[in-house]
């Protein structure tokens, strides 16, 4: 059964790890994806070519970085001239600078929060005013972590950051629902990524240690969470957080 | 429809006038559906009509229906 027929999403961080999976997901239920990377890569480019083939669905890359706040803004207007209405965003993409917190530099600190906060905000200004052009109606899911929750050794810049952004979801969700757009942030356990394969041994395996399932979680296991979060948050109109894996 | 009729429908969709209302003296909070959230539809109707991408400090100036054509006008919009 196709879940998501008829939908437009736009899914940032879809190069690899969670985006890339939550981007097949969304296209095998049948949905049209803006598939956001940050910059052009000829085998992802294949890789949307043969995905949308074998789904019958639309996938649109669309390139930016997140550090560079003109290029999200040409990225949002690049889906505008598109003129498709927009019922999903997933706002995936992230960055990690590990340190320590006696040796974390403010310049880490201010590139961490630019990628997994303030252009995830600016970014979704431009997305949900898409939304509320054909009179509301759409969903929004932000990526945070446990670590946003958890906290851990060396992950001051990223938990922070994280942890900012559920809190930005919170006020997101409560200004938008009158406009029935909901937002929601989901808050994955470890996951094996490539952004946690360059994590330090010790805290990888602490993290795991404190997860449920006692082993690292899959990037498909988090893309059916968001789908399930989709398709429940159509019924649910609360916008909140949930932790998986 | 010249921008100017374009400018004023979307005054009158955003805010779910009558087509024949004068929403020339319209200004921000002077009519209930111009909250915060009628000005939020307001700049999405605008920016999907003239096919623009607004500055944040542009929606927050954007005070009246004379203000916004003159903020409109920066975006290489003839109004």
């Amino acid at each position: 059964m196709l879940l998501l027929k008829g939908k437009t999403a736009v899914v940032t961080g879809c190069l690899r790890g969670i985006g890339r999976a939550a981007l097949e997901t969304f296209a095998k239920n049948g949905a049209d994806v803006f598939a956001c990377c940050q910059r052009e890569d000829e085998r992802f480019a294949e890789y949307v070519l043969e995905l949308s083939g074998n789904c019958g669905v639309s996938i649109t890359p669309v390139y930016f970085d997140l550090l560079d706040e003109d290029a999200v803004k040409e990225g949002a207007k690049f889906i505008q001239k598109s003129k498709k209405s927009i019922d999903i965003l997933v706002n995936v993409a992230g960055a990690n600078f590990d340190a320590l917190f006696h040796m974390v530099t403010m310049e880490q600190m201010k590139r961490t929060f630019a990628v997994n906060l303030f252009s995830q905000i600016l970014f979704a200004q431009y997305i949900t005013r898409l939304m509320l052009k054909g009179g509301g109606s759409g969903s929004v899911i932000n990526i945070s972590s446990i670590s946003a929750l958890d906290g851990n050794p060396g992950q001051l810049s990223y938990a922070s950051s994280k942890a900012a952004l559920i809190a930005a979801t919170k006020t997101m969700s409560s200004e938008l629902a009158p406009k029935d757009i909901r937002v929601n942030a989901l808050a994955p356990g470890v996951i094996k990524t490539a952004m946690t394969d360059t994590l330090p041994e010790d805290i990888r395996s602490r993290m795991i240690s404190k997860s449920e399932l006692k082993r690292i979680g899959l990037p498909g296991e988090v893309a059916g969470a968001i789908l399930y979060l989709e398709l429940t948050a159509a019924l649910d109109r609360r916008g909140g957080f949930r932790t998986c894996c | 429809m010249t921008n100017v009729e374009k400018y004023t429908e979307c005054f009158v969709k955003a805010f779910a006038l009558r087509d024949d209302e004068d929403v020339r003296p319209l200004e921000y909070q002077s009519i209930a559906q111009w909250d915060s959230a009628g000005h939020m539809v307001l700049m999405a109707l605008i920016e999907d009509c003239f096919e623009i991408m607004l500055e944040t400090d542009d929606i927050i100036d954007f005070s009246s229906f004379e203000k916004g054509r003159e903020i409109i006008k920066k975006y290489e919009v003839d109004l």
